[in-house]
């Protein structure tokens, strides 16, 4: 176990240091993450004024949308440093170590989760620049992180198990697609109750991203709250559930024998 | 376990072929019976056996697509065989990857370096993941670094190596937990001829030092002769012989002659011609081949008797046999019988 985390630390700092020698893969990831925060922010904070947003400043509703999109695009980053590795071969040579094939796997991933913590904390502080007030304190905050580090870890199983399975940057590339229809076909920028589509509302309700979403307002807004954090920990769970769990599944069929 | 080759006693060389299918001590590696099919249905190996001794500098000698890659990398864990087993060290490919992992160098016919890493790094990195101190570690990287020429570039990014160099430093990878055997494809290809003996050096080197065990693949019979005390010729899968260097030359120090006839309608009437003198003379395309122990007087005989027939000749080779020549010759001599393709 000891020597499991060691190995683990070891080709997760060996990740996070060649993702920082080339930064201009998450640099743009942390941009649009940002953008989506003034822009929005500066063009829509007028109808925060309406009574379907219950108070909540536009700027609470709007952040976990920047936050998620910046935690999905790290996990992405997950995939790509798997792709980049297979692809300068250099996946194989640390397969012929004796290392845990667990680890092997599991870096990547970690390496995502720390930047996409790190992306999520300079969002909040950017936030809190333009004027987030957060009643639920520090505490929330945390929460916020924990949740934005959950989903993105649910999108790092994905993003690797793609990885794995393609092999080719151009197919992983393509897959994070499925980012677009989960991130706005969601109550992405205005409270459900707003949404006039039928099929919008029922995709809305389908889609597990909007229980993140509330959750992560019901803490900026109003602090700890049970009942839309544990369905946004719900969702979280059973995202992770099935993308790890794809992600394991395709590692032991390639790891072996590829 | 059964009889899993049997003897044919041609000459003595046969013998040691295929004897030491032992799976007991002694061996650094043992093959039986391994298969391999891509899920396309290819076969790339088509049940091979062989033993490698103890501290021994043993190659697989073959030509594009013979199957050497696949066995490399079928031996070294990262492929599993469709049939058939290997041992490393008495350890099962298969069974006990970890075990064999940890006794094992590679570097792959394609080397795996990360280009964002400096040299150094990447050594150091190599040798912490099988398990050394942060310390011995970086003593480790600065040796090799030293023992590989790369001190000059150890600190410098990966992506700014040239192709030699990263082939080195790939080498330098497999080397850092020294071992005890060592496999290498390919290893001289696309280097320099200095830095080609410079590798050979290394080899023998690692080998007199440490006493390592050496598993190698060419396609350079040169290669495979300066520096192997045994190798099998593989041929689409099959191991066609096995035997010392020295033996093997005996066997195929035989020049070739091909005769090729300006009226292809002449080509059977030649063929006869040249039988009278050369019973093994053989049909090859559009020309008479046939291997010889003195290319030089036969070919002047030949031409003699084709003159003498009236046959004019389009055509005429004489030369050393290439690596294919012997590989045309072998299969020949030993006969589908004897390549193990029993099915
Ligand atoms: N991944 C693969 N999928 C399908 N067929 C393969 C694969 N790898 C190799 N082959 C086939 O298996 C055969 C043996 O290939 P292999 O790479 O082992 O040869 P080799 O002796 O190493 O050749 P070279 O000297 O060119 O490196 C070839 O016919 C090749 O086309
Ligand atoms: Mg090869």
């Amino acid at each position: 176990m000891l020597r499991f985390l060691e190995e683990l630390w070891l080709l997760t700092g060996r990740s996070l240091k060649v993702t920082l020698r080339e930064p201009w893969a998450v640099i743009p990831n942390i941009g649009i993450s940002l953008f989506f925060l003034f822009v929005y922010n500066a063009g829509l904070s007028g109808i925060g004024q309406l009574p379907a947003f219950g108070g909540v400043p536009y700027l609470a509703f709007i952040l976990p949308v920047a936050l998620v999109s910046g935690s999905v695009g790290g996990a992405g980053a997950a995939g790509q440093a798997l792709i980049r590795d297979l692809e300068s071969r250099y996946f194989t040579k640390l397969r012929l170590t004796p290392v845990s094939r667990t680890a092997l796997v599991m870096a990547p991933m970690l390496s995502g989760m720390i930047q996409l913590v790190a992306q999520t904390v300079l969002i909040l502080l950017v936030a809190l620049a333009l004027g987030l007030k957060l009643p639920g304190g520090l505490l929330a905050a945390v929460g916020v992180v924990v949740l934005a580090a959950g989903w993105g870890l649910g999108f790092a199983g994905y993003a690797v198990g793609t990885a794995l399975r393609s092999r080719s940057g151009r197919t992983a590339q393509a897959a994070t697609f499925i980012f677009f229809p989960l991130l706005f076909l969601s109550d992405t920028f205005v409270p459900l109750t707003l949404i006039k589509a039928g099929w919008m509302r029922v995709a809305a309700h389908v889609n597990p991203t909007t229980y993140v979403f509330d959750a992560m307002r019901s803490l900026l807004a109003h602090g700890l709250v049970a009942a839309p954090l544990l369905r946004g920990l719900a969702a979280i769970v059973a995202l992770a559930v099935v993308t790890l769990g794809f992600a394991v599944y395709t590692a032991q069929r390639t790891l072996r024998d590829a | 376990m059964a009889t899993l080759a049997v003897l044919h006693g041609q000459d003595d060389s046969e013998q040691t072929r295929h004897s030491p299918a032992a799976l007991g001590s002694g061996f650094a590696l043992a093959a039986q019976g391994l298969r391999k099919r891509y899920g396309d249905g290819a076969e790339a190996l088509c049940g091979v056996d062989f033993a490698v001794r103890e501290g021994e500098i043993y190659g697989l000698l073959g030509p594009n697509g013979a199957g050497k890659s696949t066995a490399v990398q079928i031996l070294t864990t990262l492929l599993l065989p469709t049939d058939g087993s290997a041992q490393v060290f008495g350890r099962d490919i298969v069974r006990d990857q970890d075990a064999v992992r940890r006794s094992i160098g590679v570097a792959l016919q394609e080397t795996g370096v990360d280009p964002l890493l400096t040299g150094s790094e990447a050594l150091e990195l190599q040798g912490r993941l099988y398990g050394a101190t942060r310390r011995a570690a970086r003593e480790r990287a600065h040796e090799l670094s030293g023992m590989l020429q790369l001190e000059d570039f150890a600190h410098r990014r990966i992506a700014n190596y040239s192709g030699g160099m990263r082939r080195r430093l790939d080498l330098a990878l497999g080397l850092v937990h020294r071992p005890r055997l060592l496999f290498l494809d390919e290893p001289t290809t696309g280097l320099d001829p200095l830095s080609r003996n410079a590798l050979w050096d290394l080899v023998r080197t690692v080998r007199s030092e440490s006493g390592t065990t050496v598993f190698l693949t060419t396609q350079y019979l040169e290669e495979a002769d300066t520096l192997c005390d045994r190798i099998a010729i593989l041929r689409a899968g099959t191991v066609v012989a096995e035997d010392t260097p020295s033996r093997l030359k005996r066997r195929m120090r035989r020049d070739v002659i091909e005769l090729e006839p300006e009226d292809p309608a002449q080509l059977a009437t030649l063929l006869r011609l040249v039988r009278r003198s050369q019973p093994s003379a053989t049909l090859e395309r559009e020309a008479v081949r046939v291997h010889v122990s003195h290319g030089a007087t036969i070919a002047q005989e030949l031409l003699a008797a084709a003159a003498g027939a009236g046959i004019a000749l389009g055509g005429l080779r004489v030369a050393p046999p290439t690596l294919d020549d012997v590989f045309l010759e072998l299969t020949r001599e030993d006969g589908v019988t004897d390549t193990g393709e029993e099915a």
